[in-house]
């Protein structure tokens, strides 16, 4: 299992990262900062639950931006970064293959990554469990959880582009357009694609629906809302959308490995 | 079985040629010296051995594995320690040591290897605090864990300093007598000489010559260098020396002519510079060294360095250095 070694090696690399533990404390604090906030506004006596905490817009806003862009910040030089300092050589001078390699840094990275949102989550439960607030802990959990699939999918997308990037500078670029792609530019063009898809010629053997779900599906920032706003309600995998959602975890499942292999299929080809 | 064996590879990058149709062979259990000037392509050929860099044409085995094909598992077999590599800064010397010995599933002690490689005191430091040679050191320790049958060394006494490249002389001895076979490339000669049972010299792409350290001794006994004082000298005017048989290389520098030749041609030198119009003052002789003769191989590139140049470096490679 020589990816898992190389997974253990960078997720004990990466947990020492600058950048990381600085985004896990940005990332604490503002989730703190929401249970504190809520708090406050809830004075009247009445309990909210902690799901109403987490299905408010801001904490969507938080998971939905600030969680991607974490992930692409701190995985998009996984191989470049390598390949330019050269510690890549150390690496391949071991009997790792490339392709343990890429899948051995998405696990590692996936697994930091995961660590830091699931210690941003707890520290938040622990003041909510202070106030008068009840908290609803599977749905907790299973947010927390969803937010790990949710950036460990960012962090194979981001170690694919890395390691089928040419050059580091590259890397960078293409993950701030991923970036950009997946976060605000879907959402942009949201209300232009239904009014476009609600007035589709009668030729167009797709109907509207399922261009909709099928964009929605694509995105795994919108597969991951969906998957939490039916979680929140209680309505995970049962519903009118259950269908919906079956898609839209394989889909987050299908990124987290396509990304890697098809940056694989580049980089095998690649002189170092 | 052959340890290492080259056929007819080419690597092109774009236009440039870094390696024509070389042919080499390693032979189980020798330590071979792989020379040239910086530039000759002795990096991208240790880089197609690794995989690192594909041939354009030809074919490469390793340890009797063709490389393209072999896998990982084939660098279970190996020790490396690559050129122009760089350390994983946040993880300590132990670390490291640790991930080559999971990743070769060996069961080599961390601390005998860090011992071996002298960076005990340093072991539980991050990496990226370490100076050049003490990284040099590192990848040593990386590359002996396992007990290899091949060591494939890239330019290792690169930022050691003299005591250093002792201890890398040692150790690929010592890794030699265990009956390991041992690959190293490097631009001094100096580091090759001591411990080479064979040694290749590689310029611009091509091997120019192979032979054992004794042989190319013999070679160098015959050879001689004239140093000549005349009035004056072009670079153009030495074109008929170059060309006299038995003449490996000329240079001039304001009055002096230096001229490397077999001890028989000394007298076809003289005249045939006399010949050019060029009125000699004064003539020395002094027999060939073994550098002079590595000199003159490789068009008087890649100065010969002596041992223990870079003290600059050397001065940083102390247990202190990067704090």
């Amino acid at each position: 299992m020589s990816w898992l070694v190389v997974a253990r090696k960078d997720f004990e690399d990466s947990i020492r990262s600058r950048w990381l533990q600085g985004l896990t404390a940005l990332f604490v604090g503002l989730v703190a900062l929401i249970a504190v906030v809520s708090l406050r506004l809830s004075t009247g006596g009445e309990t909210i639950s902690t799901n109403a905490l987490l299905g408010a817009n801001f904490m969507g806003l938080l998971s939905g931006t600030l969680v991607p862009l974490i992930a692409l910040v701190i995985a998009y030089s996984a191989v470049t970064g390598e390949r330019e300092s050269g510690s890549l050589k150390l690496l391949l001078s071991l009997p790792h293959s490339r392709a343990d390699v890429v899948f051995g840094k998405v696990a590692g990275r996936s697994a930091a990554l995961s660590t830091a949102i699931i210690v941003g989550f707890v520290v938040p439960a622990v003041i909510l469990a202070l106030g008068p607030l009840s908290l609803d802990i599977v749905s907790y959990v299973g947010y927390t959880l969803l937010v790990a699939l949710l950036v460990s999918v960012f962090v194979a997308i981001a170690v694919g582009w890395s390691a089928a990037a040419p050059s580091q500078r590259i890397a960078l670029g293409g993950a701030i357009g991923l970036y950009f792609l997946f976060v605000p530019f879907w959402d942009i063009i949201q209300l232009p694609l239904q009014i476009a898809i609600s007035s589709l010629p009668e030729w167009v053997p797709v109907s509207g629906t399922a261009i909709s779900n099928a964009l929605f599906l694509l995105n795994p920032a919108s597969a991951f809302q969906g998957l939490t706003n039916a979680l929140l309600q209680g309505q995970l995998f049962s519903g009118e959308t259950a269908g919906l959602q079956v898609s839209a975890l394989s889909m987050l499942l299908f990124w987290l490995l396509a990304a890697p292999l098809v940056g694989l299929l580049v980089f095998q080809r690649r002189d170092l | 079985m052959s340890a290492i064996q080259l056929s007819s590879v080419t690597k092109r990058f774009g236009d440039i040629e870094a390696v024509r149709d070389l042919d080499l062979t390693v032979e189980s259990g020798e330590i071979y010296g792989f020379l040239g000037p910086n530039g000759a392509g002795k990096s991208t050929t240790i880089n197609m051995l690794l995989d690192f860099v594909r041939p354009t044409e030809g074919t490469i085995t390793v340890l009797g594995e063709p490389v393209d094909a072999a896998g990982a598992e084939l660098r279970e077999r190996i020790g490396v320690l690559p050129e122009g590599f760089d350390v994983y800064s946040r993880l300590t010397g132990r670390k490291h040591i640790e991930f080559a010995i999971d990743s070769k599933e060996a069961n080599d002690d961390p601390a005998a290897i860090l011992d071996r490689v002298g960076l005990t005191d340093a072991a539980d430091r991050p990496a990226g605090g370490y100076s050049k040679g003490m990284r040099q050191r590192l990848a040593l320790g990386m590359a002996l864990v396992g007990e290899p049958e091949l060591l494939i060394l890239d330019e290792p006494s690169t930022g050691l300093d003299p005591g250093g490249a002792r201890e890398m002389r040692e150790i690929v001895s010592a890794e030699a007598d265990r009956g390991a076979t041992v690959f190293f490339s490097s631009h001094v000669l100096g580091q090759v000489e001591a411990v080479c049972d064979r040694v290749g010299i590689l310029h611009e792409g091509e091997l120019v010559t192979e032979d054992s350290i004794e042989g190319l001794r013999d070679a160098s006994d015959n050879e001689a260098t004239l140093i000549l004082t005349v009035d004056d000298a072009t670079d153009d005017d030495l074109d008929a020396v170059r060309r006299l048989d038995g003449v490996s290389g000329a240079a001039v520098d304001g009055s002096m002519v230096t001229v490397s030749c077999e001890s028989d041609a000394k007298t076809d030198v003289i005249s045939t510079l006399g010949e050019t119009g060029i009125e000699i003052r004064d003539i020395e002789t002094e027999s060939t060294s073994l550098e002079e003769l590595f000199l003159s191989y490789t068009d008087g590139e890649g100065v010969v360095e002596k041992e223990g140049a870079g003290t600059g470096e050397a001065a940083v490679a102390t247990p202190e250095g990067g704090q």
